[in-house]
C-alpha cells in the first residue's frame, strides 16, 4: 500500500470549456400531464421548477462572491461559464411557472418558501468580516458541490431515459430536461472543483452532503405532494413512495437503487465528478437540441 | 417487564407525534417553511407577457391603433406610467418599442399606434400586415425612459407619431391641475392621428399641419415660465430644434422614436473607482472586454445581454442600457457591461 493519501482522481480528457447558450422555449401547448398517463412521475420532474429557479440565483449569488478566492486561470474561467449556465438554468424553469398557473396548478405558496429557504435560510448572513465570513461562504460552496453531484446525476439519467421518448412525453419539456441536463453533465466538475480548490476538507464535504441531501428529499417528497395534491385534473391523487418506486424500476423516474449507489460514490475519498457521465454525450445533445439553437418546437 | 414498559412508552409517544404532526400538517399543507413575502420564482418582472389584439383602428392615413388584453385571465398586464413604453416581439420574432398612449386607468389593457415606415426596417410593415384582430404576441412589460415629472407647467411638443407617449401625459398633467400647451406638428391633417380626442382641450393645443402653416412655431418655448418642464417625441430634427429653442435646455426631455440600441457605438471612460484604474473603452469593443484587459477575473459569460452575469453597479455617469434583461429598478444603478455603452463620455463603476 502507497502512502499517498487518498485524493479525487479527475478525468482530464473530460473537460470542455463553458459557455452559456440563449435557449428559447415556448409553453402554450404544453399540457399540465406532459408525461402522458403517469401524472405522478412527471410531477415529480415538475418539482425540478419549483426548486431550480430560487436554487440556481442562489448558486450565482454565492459563486460571484467565491470568485476572488479563486487562484487558478482555467477553473475562474470554468465558474465563470458555469455562473452563465447557471444563470439561464434559472430563467428558463422559471418560464415554466407562469405556465402551470395558467393550467390552474399555481405553485407560488410553494415556491415562496424555496425563495425564502434560499434568499433568507441560505443567504448572506451579518457576520463580521474574516473567519465567520469565510466559514459561511465555504459552507455554501460545499452544499452547491455536493447538489451538484445530484444535478449531474439526474443530467445523466435524462440523456438517457429513452422510456421517457417511448411513453410520448411532450417534446418542448423533454428538451428543456435535456438541454439542462446536458450543460449539469458538462459542467459537473466545476462545483466540485471550485470546493476542493478554496478548501477540500473532508469533513466540511460529507457534513454539507448529508445536509443538502436531506434537504432534498424534504423538498422533493413535498413538491411531489404537493402538485399531487393540488392538481385540478386529480381531486383525489396523493403522491406515494409506491409509486416512487414503481416509476423508477418502469424508467420514468431515476430507481432507487441508483439513488441509493451515488452516496457512497460521492463519499469517497477518490470521487471526482468526471468518472461518472459522458461530455460527449452531452455536447451531442446540446448540439442538436431545438431550444439552444434558435428555439423551434421539435 | 421495565423494557416492555419503555418500549410501550416509546411505541406511544411515536404514534402520538405522528398524529400529531399529520393534524399540523392537514391545517396547513405546507407547515413548516415560512415563506418570502415577496415571492421571486414566476414571477419575474422580466417576463415576456401574452396579449391578445382586442381592437385596431386606423385613426390617421397610415397609422393603426391596436388595443392589447392579457391573452389569459392569470397574465395580467401589469400597470405603467405615462410615457411608458412596451417590447413587442412581432410574429415573425422582431422586437419593436412602441409608447402606450391609452389610459393608465384603464388596468388590464395596452393601446398602441404604429405609424407605417415603407422603406424602415419592417416592424412597422409588419405590425400594419400582420396585427389583426385576435392575433396573440408577446410584450416586455411595460419600461419607463420618458417620465412625466412633477411640475406646475409643461410645455409639450409632439411632431406626428410622436404624440402616443404625450397623449397620457396631458391627461396626467390635466389631472394634477398643471398648466399645459401641446404643440402638435405633421405633415397634413389626415396623417395626423388623435385629433377629435385632442380637441376636447381647446385652445391649450396648437395644431400645425405642415401643409397648411408651414413648420411648427416654435418661438413660444423660449418665453416660458420658470419651472416649466418641456417635453418633446418626433423626429429627430424637432427635438434638436426644440432643445435649441428652449429656455432652459436642461429642462427639456426627449423621447426618442428608435431605440438608442439602434445607435452607433461611440468611444468612452470607464473608471474602476475600487481598484483606482481608469480604461478606455474603443468604439469597435465593449466595456467588458475593456475593464477585462485590467481585471482578467470580471465575471461574463455570453455577451450578448441575456444572462446577467457581467452586471456590475454604476456609480457614476449615464448609461445607455443595450440589453434585453434589466429591469427599470436594476438600470438605475446597474450595467450589463458586455452590450450597454456609456450615454455620456464617462462611467464610474464600482469595481
Amino acid at each position: 500500500m502507497s502512502n499517498r493519501p487518498l485524493a479525487p482522481a479527475p478525468v482530464t480528457t473530460e473537460h470542455t470549456d463553458l459557455h452559456a447558450r440563449n435557449v428559447s422555449f415556448s409553453w402554450e401547448d404544453t399540457p399540465l400531464h406532459w408525461l402522458p398517463g403517469d401524472p405522478f412521475a412527471g410531477h415529480t420532474i415538475n418539482v425540478l421548477h419549483l426548486l431550480l429557479p430560487a436554487g440556481e440565483r442562489w448558486f450565482v449569488h454565492v459563486y460571484k462572491q467565491v470568485l476572488p478566492y479563486i487562484r487558478d486561470e482555467r477553473l475562474r474561467a470554468d465558474v465563470i461559464g458555469f455562473i452563465g449556465q447557471e444563470a439561464m438554468h434559472a430563467t428558463a424553469h422559471d418560464d415554466v411557472l407562469p405556465h402551470l398557473r395558467r393550467l390552474g396548478l399555481d405553485p407560488t405558496p410553494y415556491t415562496a418558501q424555496v425563495d425564502w429557504l434560499f434568499e433568507k435560510l441560505l443567504g448572506d448572513r451579518t457576520l463580521p468580516p474574516g473567519r465567520a465570513r469565510r466559514w459561511w461562504l465555504m459552507e455554501r460552496v460545499a452544499m452547491i458541490a455536493a447538489i451538484e453531484h445530484y444535478t449531474a446525476f439526474l443530467g445523466d439519467w435524462v440523456l438517457n431515459a429513452e422510456e421517457l421518448d417511448r411513453r410520448g412525453a411532450d417534446p418542448m419539456m423533454l428538451d428543456l430536461l435535456r438541454w439542462h441536463g446536458a450543460e449539469e453533465v458538462e459542467h459537473r466538475s466545476v462545483a466540485f472543483d471550485l470546493f476542493m480548490h478554496v478548501d477540500g476538507n473532508y469533513r466540511r464535504r460529507a457534513r454539507t452532503w448529508a445536509t443538502a441531501f436531506t434537504a432534498l428529499v424534504f423538498l422533493w417528497q413535498r413538491g411531489a405532494r404537493f402538485f399531487m395534491e393540488n392538481d385540478p385534473s386529480l381531486p383525489a391523487a396523493k403522491a406515494s413512495l409506491g409509486q416512487f418506486f414503481r416509476a423508477g424500476q418502469q424508467g420514468v423516474l431515476p430507481s432507487a437503487g441508483a439513488m441509493v449507489k451515488s452516496i457512497p460514490t460521492y463519499l469517497s475519498r477518490t470521487y471526482h465528478p468526471s468518472q461518472e457521465g459522458s461530455t460527449a454525450q452531452a455536447v451531442a445533445y446540446l448540439a442538436a437540441s431545438p431550444g439552444a439553437n434558435g428555439g423551434v418546437r421539435p | 417487564m421495565k423494557r416492555t414498559l419503555a418500549v410501550t412508552a416509546l411505541a406511544g409517544a411515536v404514534v402520538l407525534t405522528r398524529r400529531a404532526l399529520r393534524a399540523r400538517i392537514g391545517r396547513s399543507p405546507l407547515w413548516p417553511l415560512p415563506a418570502l413575502e415577496t415571492p421571486v420564482s414566476g414571477h419575474s418582472p422580466r417576463r415576456l407577457l401574452r396579449a391578445r389584439v382586442t381592437d385596431r383602428g386606423e385613426p390617421a392615413d397610415g397609422v393603426v391603433r391596436l388595443v392589447l388584453e392579457a391573452a389569459s385571465a392569470t397574465d395580467g398586464l401589469p400597470p405603467w406610467t405615462p410615457g411608458a413604453h412596451v417590447d413587442l416581439v412581432l410574429p415573425s420574432g422582431l422586437v419593436r418599442q412602441y409608447s402606450l398612449c391609452g389610459d393608465p386607468a384603464d388596468a388590464g389593457r395596452y393601446t398602441v399606434a404604429v405609424r407605417l415606415v415603407e422603406d424602415g426596417r419592417g416592424g412597422s410593415r409588419e405590425a400594419h400586415a400582420a396585427l389583426v384582430e385576435g392575433t396573440v404576441l408577446e410584450l416586455r412589460p411595460p419600461r419607463n425612459r420618458f417620465t412625466l415629472l412633477p411640475a406646475p407647467s409643461y410645455a409639450f411638443v409632439a411632431g406626428g407619431i410622436g404624440i402616443t407617449p404625450i397623449l397620457p401625459m396631458l391627461r396626467a398633467a390635466t389631472a394634477a391641475g398643471a398648466d399645459w400647451t401641446l404643440l402638435y406638428g405633421g405633415r397634413s391633417r389626415a396623417s395626423m392621428p388623435f385629433l377629435p380626442e385632442l380637441a376636447a382641450y381647446g385652445d391649450r393645443v396648437t395644431i400645425a399641419p405642415q401643409d397648411e402653416t408651414g413648420l411648427p412655431d416654435l418661438g413660444a418655448l423660449a418665453r416660458t415660465a420658470p419651472g416649466t418642464l418641456v417635453y418633446c417625441c418626433g423626429p429627430e430634427p424637432l427635438m434638436r430644434a426644440v432643445t435649441e429653442a428652449a429656455a432652459d435646455p436642461s429642462a427639456v426631455h426627449l423621447e426618442r422614436f428608435a431605440p438608442a440600441a439602434a445607435g452607433p457605438a461611440r468611444p468612452f471612460t470607464v473608471e474602476l473607482r475600487r481598484s483606482g484604474a481608469t480604461v478606455e473603452v474603443a468604439a469597435g469593443e465593449s466595456a467588458l472586454t475593456a475593464v477585462r484587459r485590467v481585471l482578467p477575473a470580471t465575471p461574463y459569460s455570453c455577451e450578448q445581454g441575456f444572462c446577467g452575469t457581467c452586471q456590475h453597479r454604476v456609480l457614476e455617469g449615464e448609461v445607455e442600457h443595450r440589453d434585453e434583461l434589466l429591469t427599470d429598478a436594476e438600470r438605475a444603478d446597474s450595467m450589463l457591461l458586455c452590450v450597454s455603452r456609456a450615454a455620456g463620455g464617462r462611467l464610474a463603476l464600482d469595481l
